[in-house]
């Protein structure tokens, strides 16, 4: 019987090598394991059987039943698998279709995005603008250079393309008053020439904080603070003199070159430090202008441009790229 | 600009122990933009004055001779190719073993003979650009010595750039940087070495008509110059400060004004009768001093002499004023005139000079005397019998006084976020010409003239001095204190970027950013005539745009070569008498595949406002756009029942010209209105427990009939038991357009009998048939 046994289970591993399909599957099962089969007939002697021997052939005939059962149907699924395999060829390239925002929006978003956890709130104002809001209202004085035909795009109807952000300064103190922190991310524009890194429509952000004892340490503190979270970097920053209406002290703030970490490199010019962002206590007499008693309140505001840091955030070699339109450039930005 | 680090030197005590390439870091940090040091004189070592004895001709070689040159300690055979080579001659010889630009100077035979060193020319030396000949060396320059020993020829030159120096009249000068240099290592300014004598001599005759633009006039005639030979050391100064040496008289108003930042102007005394200042005619012309006619308007201040224009104030003097070959009596001018003033009439010239650039920046008038008198010092060092023809003629009509400032130290100290000890204020102050006293609460400040001008004025103005030269990089870095309270928001930046972020990633559109004006060149190409409001001084590209879809088929038509198929869209700001934000989305398409795009761009409208807003646009047909769309396939777009923007596709006239197989389709929505659009409340939908029916009905109507026409009807067509209404199918059958659409029936109460169902039936067919469409069974 024993030899009978074995060779019956030779016999159903081999014929299970040809299970292909359902079918076959079944077949082979009603072949193997059917009322007719050949373990059935053999099942069926055991009560003929000495009790020594079903006490041994019992068990071992439950369990070649159940290997066939399992060799059966895991055959099926082996041949089912690869089946579907032979269907499709899974290392075909997938479609390749995705929008894209630009590079501008995403930094953009990523800098309001920082400024918001610190509590600042998100303004924007016109493009087409006063004189008044744009010059005055920042205590640039008629005769400034910045007001000329060859920096300003003046208008017929006697406005403006606003220069910078600033321009929403005054709009900012007027409608909310002190304290205050707002950020206004915009157009901006000036008439100039283009070149690889000059435009004439470029994105600014602007920042302004005012409130009881705001002071320099406060503004370098806080620059130093985004900026290390805008470039996800340990950088440093420091601050030099720079003149602008309106603001006093005023500086240019540099931050450590954030492509040899200021050691000195042609994008830095070997110095370690690239120029980033004018910025300057509040000139009192802007806040005067909006509304602020400057004997009480103090600030201090910044000018980030945001096309420089989408240029050198994706390292783009020409500012013209941004406003070009041209998808070749573009359609790549396909980041939330 | 270009300074000196040799010129500064001579105005700061104990200069030496300053580290003058190192101490410009410091500058950059406490006063003004560095662009560049560069050291002068390293290119070449081992030169030595030499004399020539004598001068031969060379056997094989018109153009050479062989000289005979004595450097010192021994004589030497060079030969020479310079035409000015004569004996007596005292030059500079490189001598063997010496280096020039990283070539070492050894024995060569030159056709034949050999030369033991070289002769240098001006060039070779880096002092000037004259490689005419060798450089002719003053007659009684010692013999056999370094030449760097002799004269200022290493140098440490440093660029400063001009933008950050700006508000900063006194910076324009070295003995302003000097100052500077002086405060930052804690040095002292030297006093300037002046003119004192004062000439009991007949005043100039000098009027000055607009004292409003002419703060003050300094003019004296000096006699007697018979030298008018710059001395090297001069030379090779201005020289290496860019400009170009020309005679004693002109190169020493250029070395005052490099100085002391003060322009200057000499005229030849002989043409000078009386001096008048005031503006010009309108319309008069006049030449200036490199031969070009001017047009003159009653915006230009003007120097006058005898009634005649002389020169244009601050700006550039005239051709019949010029010092010339024999000029040995002078008339100096050293003057101050207003900024603005001198500014526009420098720009409508096109003239800026170094004059006017620093006039623009509100020069002391207190420097101009001071500079007058510097001049006269320096003009006698090298023309000892100089003698004053007039008085000093010092024409000054309003003085410029000194700013008194209080500071208030709580102020100080509230703007810096320390406290700073009064020291060190005071020290800070002092050293930068200011005059401190320190009350108890206060400082009380008299600023100097030079930084009263328009730089210092106000108590903030003062803590940028203290600060600076405190030095920002010891301030410490302090958080801003939070304050709990709820801030305000406006949402326009945050619903923008919602906006984009779901075009861009549910319909892979792309965003573009376009120019907030038209293009001319485009504009043409189609045929499109736009007008409104223009930008000044510009004759291209110059009118603002009022329909963003003109940008965004601007921006399509970059692509078309590159692209099949594509979709862009931007949220941009268009002019219409005020300025308005709007989105405007572009679908390009194969013309065969217009149907398609058309029905998506109508999808995308629809699930941004009803994704974003949960507001069910509806689309009505539009009667009239611009005429460069199709417009009959105009629709307008509204929420909320108000119009907020229109679907359409350009005319087949427009997109030919760009691309005849592409159409161009195209959404502009009104983003203003649409961000003053409240989201609409999510509201619980109960679905029914009892089973549902769906019946589907075949509609005939005429072909080229608008769905929309069905629609209304059906709209019309009430009963409790509607659940929805859906468009199935729609088939073209002759000059028939069958519309299938599906009303989905039941109730949230119970199962619906055969009787409500019927009635149904029958009313809807009823109501059909009373509309005039007929059922297609």
């Amino acid at each position: 019987m024993q030899e009978k046994l074995k060779d019956l289970v030779a016999r159903a591993a081999e014929d299970a090598k040809s299970i292909k399909t359902e079918a076959d599957y079944l077949n082979i099962k009603s072949k193997y394991l059917g009322k007719k089969s050949e373990l059935a007939e053999y099942m069926a002697q055991i009560k003929f059987m000495s009790n020594d021997d079903k006490k041994l052939f019992g068990p071992l005939f439950n369990m070649i039943k159940t290997e066939f059962e399992t060799l059966f149907s895991d055959k099926l699924e082996e041949a089912e698998n690869s089946n579907e395999k032979l269907k499709f060829d899974p290392t075909l390239p997938c479609s390749n279709t995705h929008g894209s925002l630009h590079p501008v929006t995403i930094v953009g978003r990523e800098v309001t995005n920082i400024l918001k956890t610190m509590g600042f709130m998100i303004m924007s104002g016109p493009e087409m603008d006063s004189e008044y809001y744009n010059f005055e209202a920042l205590n640039i004085p008629k005769t400034h250079p910045a007001r000329d035909m060859q920096d300003t795009y003046w208008l017929d109807n006697g406005m403006l393309l606003r220069t910078q952000t600033s321009s929403v300064q005054n709009r900012a103190m007027r409608k909310y008053g002190a304290p205050l922190k707002v950020c206004v991310p915009g157009r901006c524009f000036r008439n100039e020439d283009l070149d690889a890194s000059h435009e004439n429509t470029f994105f600014q952000l602007e920042g302004m904080v005012i409130d009881k004892n705001i002071s320099i340490s406060n503004l370098i503190y806080t620059m130093e603070g985004m900026l290390k979270e805008v470039f996800k970097k340990d950088i440093k920053v420091r601050l030099r003199p720079g003149f602008f209406p309106f603001t006093e002290p005023g500086f240019e703030l540099d931050c450590s070159c954030t492509i040899c970490d200021g050691v000195g490199c042609p994008t830095c010019k070997g110095s370690g430090w690239i120029e980033l962002c004018p910025c300057g206590m509040i000139h009192p007499r802007v806040l005067e202008e909006g509304g602020i008693d400057s004997t009480k309140y103090s600030g201090f505001a910044f000018g980030l441009g945001l096309t420089r840091l989408a240029m050198m955030k994706y390292k783009i070699n020409d500012i013209r790229v941004l406003n070009s339109g041209d998808l070749r450039y573009l359609e790549d930005f396909n980041v939330r | 600009m270009l300074i000196s680090c040799n010129i500064l030197k001579k105005h700061i005590k104990n200069s030496d122990k300053i580290d003058f390439v190192s101490v410009w870091d410091k500058f950059t940090i406490r006063t003004a933009e560095v662009e560049g040091v560069y050291l002068k004189g390293n290119q070449f070592d081992n030169v030595v004055t030499a004399r020539i004895l004598e001068v031969e001709e060379h056997p094989k070689s018109k153009k050479l001779h062989i000289l005979k040159v004595d450097t010192g300690d021994e004589q030497l055979q060079i030969v020479c190719g310079a035409p000015n080579v004569r004996v007596g001659l005292i030059g500079a010889c490189i001598k063997v073993g010496g280096h020039i630009d990283d070539i070492e100077i050894g024995v060569r035979p030159l056709v034949g003979v050999d030369s033991h060193g070289m002769m240098c020319s001006g060039k070779e030396l880096g002092i000037s650009d004259d490689h005419t000949g060798i450089i002719e060396l003053p007659e009684d320059t010692p013999i056999g010595v370094d030449i760097k020993k002799l004269f200022p020829i290493e140098d440490i030159i440093v660029e400063i750039d001009n933008k950050s120096l700006t508000h900063r009249p006194d910076l324009w000068g070295h003995y302003g940087i000097a100052r500077e240099i002086a405060a930052i290592t804690g040095n002292e300014l030297l006093p300037l070495d002046l003119n004192t004598e004062v000439p009991e001599k007949k005043k100039l005759k000098i009027k000055i008509n607009n004292p409003e633009s002419c703060f003050r006039y300094v003019g004296t005639k000096l006699d007697n110059i018979n030298n008018n030979k710059t001395p090297l050391w001069m030379q090779i100064f201005l020289y290496y400060a860019g400009m170009r040496s020309i005679n004693l008289l002109v190169d020493l108003t250029n070395y005052v004004m490099l100085e002391l930042g003060q322009p200057m102007h000499a005229f030849d005394s002989r043409i000078v009768k009386d001096i008048e200042v005031g503006f010009a005619n309108n319309g008069d012309s006049y030449t200036t001093l490199d031969g070009t006619e001017r047009k003159l308007t009653n915006e230009d201040l003007m120097i006058k002499n005898g009634g005649k224009y002389f020169a244009i104030a601050g700006v550039m003097g005239g051709l019949d004023s010029e010092i010339v070959e024999d000029t040995n009596s002078i008339v100096l001018e050293s003057a101050c005139f207003e900024a603005s003033t001198i500014r526009k009439t420098a720009i409508r010239l096109g003239l800026r000079t170094e004059a006017s650039a620093r006039y623009e920046k509100s020069l002391d008038p207190n420097m101009a005397i001071i500079a007058a008198n510097r001049f006269i010092k320096l003009l006698k060092d090298e023309n000892p019998n100089m003698s004053f023809a007039s008085a000093i003629t010092d024409i000054y009509p309003t003085i410029q006084g000194e700013n008194n400032i209080e500071l208030n130290k709580e102020y100080l100290y509230k703007y810096m976020g320390f406290e700073i000890d009064d020291k060190t204020v005071m020290h800070i102050l002092t050293s930068l010409g200011f005059k401190v006293k320190n009350l108890s609460k206060k400082f009380s400040i008299v600023v100097p003239t030079y930084r009263s001008t328009k730089d210092v004025s106000i108590p903030a103005d003062i803590i940028e001095e203290v600060s600076r030269m405190y030095g920002y990089e010891n301030f410490t870095h302090v958080p801003l204190k939070m304050d709990m309270t709820f801030g305000n928001n406006e949402i326009v930046y945050d619903t923008e970027y919602e906006v984009k972020d779901y075009l861009a990633n549910k319909f892979n559109l792309h965003e573009v950013n376009t120019y907030l004006w038209n293009k001319s060149q485009f504009l043409k190409k189609l045929n499109i005539i736009v007008d409104n409001v223009k930008l000044l001084g510009k004759t291209e590209d110059n009118t603002l745009r009022n329909d963003l879809n003109l940008s965004m088929l601007e921006a399509a038509s970059v692509n078309i070569n590159n692209y099949d198929e594509f979709g862009i869209f931007e949220i941009g700001t268009i002019v219409k008498e005020d300025a308005k934000r709007h989105l405007s989305i572009m679908l390009v398409r194969n013309t065969d595949n217009l149907k398609i795009g058309y029905y998506q761009i109508k999808e995308y409208v629809y699930s941004l406002f009803k994704s974003l807003k949960n507001i069910d646009v509806q689309y009505v047909l539009l009667d009239e756009k611009e005429e460069y769309y199709n417009n009959e396939l105009s629709l307008g777009i509204l929420a909320n029942d108000k119009l907020i923007g229109y679907i359409t596709v350009f005319n087949r006239k427009v997109s030919a010209a760009i691309n005849k197989k592409k159409s161009f389709i195209c959404a502009d929505i009104d983003f203003d209105k649409y961000c003053m659009l409240e989201q609409n409340a999510y509201t619980f939908k109960e679905i029914s427990k009892y089973p549902q029916t769906t019946l589907d009905y075949t509609i005939i109507t005429k072909r080229g009939s608008f769905y929309k026409n069905l629609e209304e009807i059906l709209n019309k067509f009430e009963s409790p038991i509607i659940m929805k209404r859906e468009l199935i199918d729609i088939y073209l059958d002759g000059d028939t357009k069958k519309v299938t659409i599906r009303y989905t029936v039941g109730s949230l109460e119970k199962t619906l009998t055969s009787e409500e169902l019927n009635d149904f039936k029958n009313k809807f067919i009823e109501f059909l048939e009373q509309n005039g469409l007929g059922i297609f069974e």
